[in-house]
């Protein structure tokens, strides 16, 4: 039994206990595979149809999440629900994510207008010349990833969201810059080995309560 | 002639609440006063304690009105939902005070 009573601290370590399990890394790992696996344009061009495996995948790979969370972690860690606190770091942290999905929101938009409207394209490519605009865009991209990434790990205190943060951005640039969803995949594995370590290890420290009786 | 003070009305130390003065059920106190709500099992972990002691110091949190134990079943599995009411939350607050006075006053 800790003989620590600091409240902040006992606070934060319930709250970190939830990230033990490892399984937003598998999830986070999986998401980053799927999207090496259907937005790397293949040489014979890139489909709708990618972004239709890519919304499935999404979906499983949430639903194996939830699964492990209901099925794995709270039989053995225990069910929580923080104070106030933490619902008004959750409500900043959305804010934020939503002024990031605003952004990246309008970066669509502009995208889609440059396709759709000559003139547009034309503004676009008068911006852009003599720039490498491949390297441009994958690195934008890369960096808004990384960034939103390392809001919810601060505000989450996921101090292993900072190490994902980098690895989703490393992959992105890779699979638009490279196009090839090989070295990205190696990336997403590299986000879900340390997950599959850390489930493995949460598991041997919390066995399953042999029986759940009438606690009196 | 002054009115004769009870044995330890002066010394802070003595007053404290001793339901919680006890270290298993300020470590449950603790815990419960920094979140909203656990289950039977996450207060377990996070304190250590065996599944009868954890039991025993609750049913005396319990007593004193210091926490809410809610009974239910998730499906098959019975589920215990530990909270700690407002007078539990006020007696901390007020044990947490009176420790601090007690310690700070003394010379060390």
């Amino acid at each position: 039994m800790s003989s620590n009573l600091n409240l902040k601290e006992i606070e934060k370590r319930a709250f970190r206990s939830t990230y033990q399990d490892g399984l937003w890394d598998i999830y986070y790992g999986l998401m980053v595979m799927l999207m090496a696996l259907f937005l790397s344009r293949p040489a014979d061009g890139f489909g709708w149809l990618n972004l239709v495996y890519l919304a499935a995948g999404y979906m499983a790979a949430f639903l194996l999440f939830k699964t492990g969370k209901k099925y794995i972690t709270i039989p053995r860690l225990g069910q929580v629900t923080f104070g106030k606190i933490r619902k008004q770091k959750n409500r900043t942290m959305s804010i934020i994510l939503g002024v990031f999905i605003f952004f990246q929101i309008l970066l669509l938009i502009a995208t889609v207008l440059a396709l759709v409207n000559p003139q547009v394209g034309n503004w676009f490519d008068r911006q852009l010349a003599g720039k490498n605009e491949l390297l441009l865009v994958s690195l934008v991209a890369s960096i808004i990833l990384c960034v939103s990434m390392s809001v919810v790990a601060y505000f989450q205190e996921f101090i292993r969201g900072y190490y994902i943060a980098i690895m989703m951005a490393v992959a992105v640039f890779l699979i638009l810059f490279l196009e090839r969803p090989i070295f990205p995949i190696l990336v997403g594995l590299l986000i879900i080995i340390p997950g599959l370590v850390l489930l493995l290890r949460f598991l041997k420290k919390y066995p399953l309560p042999k029986k759940e009786v009438d606690h009196d | 002639m002054t009115e004769e003070k009870p044995y330890g009305s002066q010394n802070p130390v003595l007053a404290v609440d001793r339901i919680l003065h006890e270290p298993a059920r300020m470590q449950i106190a603790a815990l419960l006063y920094v979140i909203d709500s656990a289950d039977f099992i996450f207060v377990m972990n996070q304190t250590g304690l065996t599944w009868g002691n954890l039991s025993a110091h609750l049913a005396k949190l319990e007593e004193a009105g210091y926490i809410q134990i809610e009974k239910s079943f998730k499906g098959k599995r019975p589920n215990t939902t530990i909270k700690m009411t407002e007078p539990g939350r006020a007696a901390f607050k007020e044990y947490a005070i009176k420790m601090r006075q007690y310690f700070d006053d003394l010379p060390v």
